[in-house]
């Protein structure tokens, strides 16, 4: 007997309709990130090896006869062109489509100066190997879910970092930090 | 012209009223080609059945691991050895080029499968050939320890770092950094 879909289930969409260029010159992490894509049941996985590589295959993807590319997942440390002078082609770029492409740096490095300079050259999400099911399924889901606003300055062009003020218009629970460090004295 | 109702292909730039920047909210075209409408409630996820099976997907290829690392190990050594062979600094500048990244794909693969032990010395060989000048001697010493131990590693199958073992090769490539790095 057929599956029924349940009367107000939530839909969680599929993957199935989204082209993802993954950018990396090992070809065992290339076979891994390529194995759990193909699980997420990505529709269409392109691959290339260098960030040079990856610009020709962008730049088709975008023409009169491509297939539009959704999402690009780069390493930082490649050969050749790597993952920040990628993403620095992507985000200078004359042509409008370009310019706006979901980038996802992988890097193996945590530290703050790669989170910063991620940031700095309009990067979406960066994501830090070892790369897990768990960590990339959550940073694709949250690239579609939350695209930031993207945004022109001098120097910059790339989502939007800034932090969001938003008022509430309900009772705010919150501590602020001398809130916490008082209640931190008082159970002492 | 709200962000909402804004042509998916077309940019909608936006003056921010506070710092004169040009904001661009476009329409989620990604949530679009999932099958979600931009807007609504529904949030898209990847179901935990895909996320767990691509996870044994993955841990099937931990078998691979000990033979994958002895032939990036090999064409790092063929790197060094080509550096070596170099007979001034701008001709040893590809082959080390060329070390420095298998280096860090030995890192990568180490740490994909926990093996923290090698993890820590192909990170520590990366980041040595970044500052490395082949033409002292004394910098030398200190990539081949580098690579002894992690054959020494690979060949004894030492995964973490807090063996007897792994202490002494840690100590090894520390001492011959801490000797020959000047």
């Amino acid at each position: 007997m057929s599956k029924q879909p349940q009367v107000g289930a939530k839909k969680t969409g599929s993957l199935k309709g989204i082209s993802v260029l993954v950018v990396e010159d090992y070809p065992f992490m290339v076979d891994m990130l390529t194995a759990m894509l193909r699980e997420f049941g990505v529709g269409r996985i392109i691959v290339a090896e260098n960030g040079e590589e990856a610009k020709d295959l962008i730049r088709y993807s975008f023409s009169a006869s491509g297939n539009a590319i959704d999402m690009v997942l780069v390493d930082w440390l490649m050969p050749v062109c790597n993952g920040v002078e990628l993403l620095q082609w992507v985000r200078g770029n004359k042509n409008e489509q370009i310019r706006f492409l979901p980038m996802v740096l992988i890097s193996a490095n945590t530290s703050e100066r790669v989170v910063k300079t991620s940031r700095d050259f309009g990067a979406n999400e960066a994501l830090v190997k070892p790369v897990s099911p768990k960590s990339l399924s959550s940073h694709l889901a949250h690239v579609i879910n939350h695209p930031r606003p993207f945004v022109k300055a001098p120097g910059f062009f790339g989502p939007d970092r800034r932090r969001q003020f938003r008022e509430i218009n309900f009772n705010d629970r919150r501590k602020t930090a001398p809130e916490l460090v008082k209640e931190y004295h008082e159970q002492l | 012209m709200s962000s909402s109702d804004a042509n998916p292909e077309s940019a909608n730039p936006q003056e921010d009223m506070d710092d004169g920047v040009e904001m661009f909210h476009r329409v989620n075209r990604l949530k679009m080609k999932t099958g979600l409408l931009p807007n609504d409630d529904n949030v898209f996820r990847i179901e935990k059945e895909k996320v767990d099976s691509a996870q044994v997907i993955i841990e099937s290829k931990a078998s691979l691991y000990p033979n994958e690392v002895k032939n990036v190990l090999n064409a790092l050594d063929k790197a060094w050895q080509d550096s070596k062979k170099a007979a001034t600094r701008d001709k040893a500048k590809p082959h080390l080029e060329k070390l420095f990244h298998k280096a860090n794909q030995i890192k990568d693969l180490a740490s994909t499968f926990s093996y923290v032990l090698m993890q820590y010395f192909g990170m520590s060989l990366r980041d040595f050939i970044e500052k490395i000048d082949i033409e002292n001697p004394k910098h030398l010493i200190i990539v081949q320890a580098h690579i002894d131990v992690m054959w020494v590693v690979l060949n004894e199958n030492i995964k973490d770092e807090g063996g007897d073992k792994a202490k002494e090769l840690k100590m090894i490539v520390a001492k011959a950094i801490e000797k020959y790095s000047q």
